[in-house]
Parts: C-alpha cells; structure tokens; sequence
C-alpha cells in the first residue's frame, strides 16, 4: 500500500508480521471456534439446537455485514488506530461472551464481537504489506493466517470445552487479543499524528463478483461440513468433545496437505474447481455413511480438507490480486465467506432439525420392534422398556446413552446373550436414525459445493 | 507438464477421487442405512415355537397388538408405545383423532385375532378357542378399557392379559 492510494504514514511503524497474524487468525478462528463447544452451550443454557446455532449464525451475519463498512473505517481512520481499536472491542466482547448466562447476551456479546473482529481483520490486510514487503505476499499470509485460525478453531474449542468449560474459549481469547494489539498501539499512535487524503480515499475498484460469489457458496458448504459433522458426532454418536476435536482436525491436517498443491498449479480457476468438487465430493460421502463409525468420517474429511485449501487460497487470490485497495477487496472476501457461512447454517438448521424429529421417532419405533421381537425373558423386557424410556426422558429428547438401562446384566447366560443381543439391535437402530437424520443436510452442502463451480466456470470469460 | 494440463489433471483427480468415495459408500450400503421400517401389522406373522405359558402368552400379546394396530390403521409399535402410560394413550389419541372406544374395539379385535394366530401355530386347540373368542366378544368396551389400564403389566404374567381364558389355556396347553 503506498502512501497516495490511502493513508497518509510520513514514518511508518510496523507491528511485528507475527502479531498481525495472531489477530488475523484469532478473529476468523471465531467463525468456528464455538462448533464443539454448542453440543455444551445447548445443555449448559437449555436452549433448542435451533437456538444455538445463532451463537454461530449471528457472529457470521454481523462479520458479513461489517466487514466492508470497517474496511472503509479502517481506511479513513487509519488502518492502525481501526485495527487496536477493533481488538479492543473485540477483547471486551470476548470478555461479555464468557460471562454470560443466557443465551440471548450471548448472541449479543458475539456481535459485538464480530464488529470489533471485522475492523480488526480489514485493518489488518491494509498494515501487512508495509510489514511484510510485497502485496502478494500480505495477502498470502492474510489469507493463511485465516484459514489456520478457521481450521484450528474447532479442535482447539473442543479441548478447552472438555478440559475447562466452553466460556474458557471466550476468555482465553482476551489476553491473546490485548497481546496482539499491542505492537499495534504503536502504528495508531503514529497514525493519530498524520492526517487521511481525502480524495484517495474514493478510489476503490470494484470487487471481483464471481469469486466472492463462489467463495460465499463453498464457505456455506464448508461450515456445514464442520458444523454437521461435529453435531452427529456429539450428539449423534455420543463421542466426548476431545474425541470430536480428534476426529475432527483430520479436515485442517487434509487442508495443510492441500496447501502443498498449490504452487504445483498455478491455474487459480483449475485449483478452485478441483478444491469445489472435493468439497462436493466429501460431503456427499458423510451424506451416503455406509455405518455409524468414526473412521468411515476420515475419508471424506480429507477430500473435504484438501479441497477448503484448494478453493479458499485461489478464490481469495482471484478476488484480491491486483486490486486496491486491499482492506476493502479483503472486506469483500470475509463479507462473502461469513454471508456463506450465515447463509448455510440458516438453511440447513431447519432440515436437519426437521430431520432429527423424524428420525427420532422412526428410531423409536424400530427400536420398539425390537424389543417386542427380542427373545429376552417378557418380565426382563417390560423392567427394560421401563428403563429405556426413562433413559430417552431424563435426555430430553437427544439420542440415548442406553448402556445403563441394561444394568446389571441377568446372570443365567442365556438370559443375558439375549439381553446383550438386544442391547447391540437397538444401538443399532438408535445409530441408523441419528446418522440417517444428518444425510440430508450433508447432501444439501453437497450440491452448495457444486453450484460453486457455476462461478468458478463463468469467471474465465467474466473477470469482474 | 504445463501448467494448463496439470489443472486438468488435478481437476480429473478431484473428479475420480469424488466419484470414487461416492461409489464404494452407496456400494457399502450408505443409501439405506436408516432405523428399520416397521412392519404392516395386519400382515400374518407366523409365531415360531413358543415353549411354556410365558412365551405363548408373549406371542399371544403380540397377535393382539398387531390385530389392534391393524384395525387402527397404525404400526404396532407406535400402538405399544401409546399403551405404555395414560399420558402417551391420550397423545396417541389426539394425534390420530381416535376415540376411546374406537382404541377399546381394536384392542377386542386384536384379542381376537391373537386367539386365531393361536389356534393356527398350533397353541390353542379348536375347542379351547371358540370360548376364549366368546369370551372376548362379550367383554363389556369398559372392561376393555380396564384392561387397557393394565397394559404396562400385561407381559408380566400370562394370567395379566388373558384373563378368563387363563385357565382354559393351561388346561389345553400342547
């Protein structure tokens, strides 16, 4: 960024390359931060999973939103001074969201935490290429420092939830955010001496429509493959947030491998479609799971890591790569990758909700049939229907852990083979409905995945 | 290799690597793999070899909760759950606009048709089960609904569900 297209720096500061990444990453780390801990928040603040899912959505909405008009900001009011003060809110955001109680503060406490992020991120893009050399480079480590905080984001939630609690993960992120801003203070103190050419100002080229579009649609894909994954792993398959944030964090070491790709194609468009047929790919495998084991997820993970790396780096290339100014191209990029994200969840949240309830009683019904036709003894089978339906209560409706309704086991051998028979056919049955439910949704992400090949295909002939 | 083919290759790869996770889950059987549907009640079920009172009666209930879901135009699993208390009795009722009675008459002809399925496997013999069919067609739809009120202990003991046929099927048990 040089100095006539947009603020005025006489002597430039520059905050250390690491410090802007740490706040790059953290802020988009939030766009997924929360996935293992909502299992957590939906049981901790008694809420429906429709309710907690704006814990994601209203951050993404509001990052959306924001994301352009703070890069405006940033430009006007210094990308320094907009870039501490952004981590500032977002600090005390942070702050808010780990104190509360309800989840409408929380919901609240995200969206300002979204605006201090959005300002911050934008700000950020502007104060890189005076730190790191070269334009191409700032938006490289930009776009890297994002996708690692995005793909660290849930395996990092998940431990924090299991180990300490999930408001941990808001009030971890405040001292992180008060160290990054640091080397910061200094450029905007610098800035608050110099003044803004207004007329530079204006000059703002037009995004690049058909990147942003097509990024918006894989990022919904995206964040549907995470979001979904996690929930059938949770609360589907009963797996402890760590054992989720495990199974899960094969999608970012697949991303780091796809990142390996890159500069072995230099086609943008060719990589972007590869990485969108992956996407596709992946997760049309979680929709057609064959059985409820957490090893047939790792497949399609990795075709959906490689992929997200593939698509992101060569559609956020597109979209910023020559194009000035930057904060407000990168605007657009985060605008169009968290309305995706936003979008996607709103979309899927009522199928797969829908999907669960019918899946529930389907999975009651069948595991009814099974224990009317199992061989165990009738008296043993009406104390264990008793206990079931206890278990099913006392969950409110998720799907049972049902072990303990089978303690203790008969002791005539018999008795208890027919009783552990029973036990594995109604898992069984309880596996089919909670995997069966989340099918749709993942084929619904799928065909997102598929359509961002539309832009990705027109943007050869139309460079926007 | 120029960089233009190996965009083609790599998207080829994408393609194959895609198709090929698809094939081998739909081949695995991932298309299917939902809760079992349940079964049409009002189709026969054959009762296998029941030993001891226990059983036949286990068999016995069965029967009648399939005639019953059969009249009622429900599953019989969905039956069963209604039976398990008063309170899924009432939901099931207002989910399916059914009345009492209508649930009273379908439980008369479930009891009747377990008394058929028994006679056909072979547990009940043809004189035994004329007067358990008498029996059952003359029980007042309230004593019926008496019965109803007992469902959650009908597997306990045979003599929970059959009631004046109780004696008759001890009697004339193969």
């Amino acid at each position: 960024m040089s100095e006539a297209e947009g603020f005025a720096v006489s002597e430039p500061r520059r905050p250390g390359m690491t410090a802007l990444a740490v706040a790059v990453g953290l802020v988009l780390a939030d766009s997924s931060v929360v996935v293992l801990a909502l299992p957590e928040i939906y049981r901790d603040l008694d809420t429906s999973v429709a309710g907690v899912t704006w814990v994601l959505v209203s951050f993404n909405i509001v990052m959306a939103c924001a994301a352009v008009p703070a890069a405006h900001l940033a430009r006007r009011a210094g990308p320094g001074r907009a870039a501490a003060i952004g981590l500032a809110v977002f600090a005390g955001a942070c702050l808010a969201c780990g104190a509360s109680s309800e989840l409408s503060t929380l919901i609240a406490a995200r969206c300002i935490q979204a605006l201090g992020g959005a300002t911050a991120v934008t700000a950020v893009l502007e104060l890189l290429p005076a730190t790191v050399g070269s334009e191409r480079r700032a938006v490289s480590i930009w776009a890297i420092a994002g996708a690692t905080g995005a793909a660290l984001g849930p395996a990092v939630g998940g431990l924090l939830t299991e180990l300490v609690s999930w408001q941990s993960i808001f009030l971890l992120q405040v001292p992180v955010a008060i160290l990054a801003g640091i080397p910061i203070l200094a450029v905007a103190r610098h800035e608050a001496a110099t003044g803004v050419i207004e007329s530079e100002l204006r000059k703002t080229g037009r995004p690049h429509v058909l990147a942003n579009i097509a990024l918006a649609m894989i990022s919904a894909a995206i964040a549907a493959a995470l979001f979904l994954l996690v929930l059938l792993l949770i609360e589907g398959w009963r797996l402890t947030p760590i054992g989720a944030a495990i199974v899960v964090s094969v999608m970012p070491l697949a991303a780091l491998l796809g990142s390996r790709l890159e500069p072995a194609v230099p086609s943008s468009r060719a990589r972007a479609a590869a990485g969108a047929i992956l996407v596709a790919g992946g997760l049309g495998g979680l929709a057609l799971l064959p059985k409820a084991e957490v090893v047939l997820t790792i497949p399609p993970q990795i075709l959906v890591g490689i992929g997200l790396a593939l698509v992101l780096s060569a559609l956020t290339e597109t979209a910023l790569l020559g194009r000035a100014p930057q904060a407000i191209h990168g605007g657009w990029t985060i605008s169009a990758r968290h309305a995706g994200v936003a979008i996607g969840l709103l979309i899927l949240t009522p199928v797969f909700t829908s999907d669960i309830a019918t899946q529930r009683e389907d999975a009651i019904d069948a595991a009814t049939a099974v224990v009317l036709d199992s061989k165990v003894a009738p008296v043993e089978k009406i104390a264990l229907a008793q206990r079931i339906e206890d278990r099913l209560a006392e969950e409110k409706g998720k799907v049972p852990t049902i072990g303990p309704a089978f303690e203790p086991l008969p002791e005539d051998p018999e008795e208890r083979a027919a009783v552990l028979q029973l036990k594995s056919d109604l898992q069984d049955q309880l596996d089919r409905g909670a995997t069966h439910a989340f099918s749709p949704s993942f084929g619904i992400a799928a065909l997102l995945g598929l359509l961002a090949l539309v832009p990705i295909g027109f943007a050869r002939k139309l460079d926007l | 290799m120029s960089g233009e083919r190996r965009g083609h290759a790599l998207v080829g790869i994408a393609v194959v690597a895609s198709l090929v996770l698809v094939g081998v889950y739909l081949a695995a059987g991932g298309a299917s793999y939902a809760p079992a549907k349940t079964a049409d009640p009002c189709k026969h079920r054959p009762w296998g070899n029941p030993e001891g009172l226990e059983q036949i009666a286990q068999q016995f209930t069965l029967s009648a909760l399939n005639g019953a879901a059969c009249q009622l135009g429900v599953s019989r699993e969905e039956l069963a759950q209604a039976l398990a208390s008063d309170e899924a009795r009432e939901k099931f009722a207002d989910r399916y606009d059914i009345s009492e009675e209508e649930i009273a008459k379908a439980v008369r002809a479930g009891l009747l048709r377990a008394v058929n399925d028994a006679e056909k496997a072979g547990a009940l013999s043809p004189l035994v089960a004329g007067p358990i069919r008498d029996t059952i067609r003359s029980v007042p739809l309230d004593e019926v609904f008496q019965l109803l009120e007992s469902a959650r202990s009908l597997l306990n003991s045979a003599e929970g569900f059959l009631g004046p046929a109780q004696d008759f099927l001890e009697e004339f048990l193969p």
